[in-house]
């Protein structure tokens, strides 16, 4: 006897056999092609820009002109074409080893959903910023917000946002701040916490915002969720491993950063034998 | 400018199957719960069963050929897959492996972005099935007239691959996709497993042809490459060319995920990064 429970699963499963409901959209012959519920020949391509149809797709949200460009601007500051960042030197490497531009580009794109750095970081910097403005509003300090944040990162002063790998500052912010105020973007609450927080981290431990910082804060204040920021930038360093890719994929292959056997330090075990056992 | 006349869209109404089709894997549905297995069988085999008597070689070969192996094709393909675990911390597939764990991809990521990388045409997948298409077409001929061949046609095709990159040099000669010189010299480490795979009771016209062109190489400072050696045991076994990419992405990917996983609790500066005064952007 099944119970009514599985009963209910199985059925609402034989419902969904062979059917497709989608609330974002799709594709029907003769009638048109639609995201969103916006028909995408006649509303969006030509008449919105890339990243505007980009964004919609990525949140359901049509954003204005001003706005799209500004994201747009954004991926121009992480498509870096230097094969020394993690998921540039996949894409040159992907070149040497002579897969297709695609496959390289696709396998940094998938190196940048790193905890460390890339779009995947954006989701814990922008539910910080996010945090802490709601701690602020609610009339804790922002050198108390700190406190908290250190104390629950062991004492490591550990910010998502701020304190960038291998260089102190980043040249980013102020061109971007150029960008925004030219887009007519002023800074919003979320953005003006930023400043602060970064105002204390210098003071305490020489250490400022990075351009995540920058990104979470100001997309805070657009009402973006940190899920949504994480998918609007779901490739975000695309063009930098495509000219990376491409450098190395039209030179000599194995002629990039060479690597003598002795190049790497084996740590382990020294030589020992397979004992057979009697 | 007038209006140019376009065909109407409307759909094809292709009449497409209800039901996928495969020869491989049949689940047997649970009493209640159709959407529920109790037992599978690999081409006709309960995988209960497969499980106390086979090795994992075994199926694996069953799992892309249909049938399980002779013993001695199973000792063929598992020596093999030893030989390969590992395409070492030097290969791009795997340094891109390091990369990814280095900079804290999602660990999940790893092995992902290595088999991407370790599917190009240069030491990689992408060489495999060339390579076993032209054992296939070659191991009835003799392999200096094979190589006359190469060599007088070099001009127009074996420099060239499929998307017209240069992949063969003075420095880096591939003679054809699988055979071909390392850094400039011959491959020791493939040509020493070349000479272990010989001896095995598989070992079939592939293996041996293609020892005996490296051979020919050799006086050329060229010889097997890994790809080579792989596609030569692939055809001996009878797998299809189209399979031989995948296959040789799947023996090397647990060297591949362990180079990646190793470095990845570890701080960035646990892997060299190019000084900036090293870095030079040329004009």
């Amino acid at each position: 006897m099944l119970s009514k429970s599985k009963k209910e699963t199985i059925s609402s499963l034989d419902q969904k056999r062979n059917v497709i409901h989608s609330k974002t959209g799709g594709w029907i012959p003769g009638t048109g092609v639609f995201s969103h519920g916006y028909s995408m020949l006649d509303e969006l391509v030509g008449e919105k820009t890339y990243f505007q149809i980009m964004i919609l797709n990525a949140t359901g949200k049509l954003a204005e002109k001003p706005l799209a460009d500004w994201v747009e601007a954004i991926y121009g500051c992480l498509s870096w074409p230097d094969p020394r960042i993690w998921c540039n030197q996949i894409g040159a490497l992907a070149g040497v080893a002579r897969t297709s531009v695609v496959a390289g580009t696709t396998a940094g794109i998938l190196a940048a959903d790193s905890r460390s750095y890339g779009m995947y970081t954006l989701i814990e910097g922008t539910q910080l910023i996010q945090k802490c403005y709601k701690q602020h509003t609610n009339g804790l300090s922002v050198k108390n917000i700190i406190n908290l944040v250190i104390e629950s990162n062991k004492g490591k002063p550990n910010f998502m946002g701020y304190i960038r790998p291998i260089a102190k500052g980043d040249e980013r912010l102020e061109r971007m701040e150029v960008i925004s105020q030219k887009l007519g973007f002023d800074e919003g609450m979320h953005l003006q916490l930023a400043y602060q927080i970064e105002r204390e981290l210098q003071d305490r431990f020489n250490e400022g915002m990075n351009i995540n910082g920058y990104i979470s804060a100001f997309l805070s204040d657009q009402g973006f969720t940190s899920q949504e920021v994480y998918q609007i930038f779901s490739t975000l360093v695309m063009s930098g491993v495509t000219a990376c890719h491409l450098e190395q994929n039209n030179k000599e292959p194995d002629f990039f950063l060479p690597l003598r056997c002795n190049d790497i330090n084996y740590t382990g075990h020294s030589q020992r034998h397979i004992e057979i056992k009697k | 400018m007038s209006k140019r006349k376009h065909d109407e869209v409307r759909s094809r109404n292709e009449v497409f199957t209800e039901k996928t089709a495969t020869r491989i894997w049949q689940e047997t549905p649970c009493d209640d719960n159709p959407y529920i297995a109790q037992s599978a069988l690999c081409h006709g085999y309960d995988l209960q069963e497969l499980m106390r008597a086979c090795s994992f070689t075994d199926v694996f070969y069953l799992l892309f050929r249909g049938e399980l192996p002779s013993k001695e094709d199973s000792q063929l393909l598992e020596t093999l897959m030893i030989a390969l675990i590992n395409p070492g911390p030097r290969h791009a597939a795997t340094r891109a492996a390091m990369n990814a764990g280095i900079g804290k991809s999602m660990h999940v990521h790893i092995l992902p972005i290595a088999l991407t990388v370790m599917g190009g045409d240069h030491l990689g997948g992408g060489e495999i099935e060339p390579a076993m298409r032209f054992l296939r077409k070659h191991q009835k001929q003799q392999p200096t007239d094979v190589l006359h061949i190469l060599e007088s046609s070099e001009k127009e095709s074996i420099e060239q691959n499929s998307t017209g990159i240069e992949i063969s040099s003075e420095k880096n000669k591939k003679f054809t996709p699988g055979f071909g010189s390392l850094y400039g010299g011959i491959d020791s480490l493939t040509q020493t497993i070349a000479d272990q795979l010989i001896t095995l009771p598989a070992a079939g016209k592939a293996l041996q042809w293609g020892n005996d062109f490296s051979q020919l190489l050799n006086l050329k400072s060229s010889g097997w490459l890994a790809t080579g050696l792989a596609a030569a045991v692939f055809a001996d076994l009878g797998f299809q060319p189209k399979m031989g990419g995948a296959l040789f992405q799947l023996i090397n990917a647990p060297g591949l995920a362990a180079h990646g996983l190793e470095l990845s609790n570890k701080p960035f500066t646990a892997m060299p990064y190019v000084r900036d005064e090293d870095y030079v952007i040329e004009k």
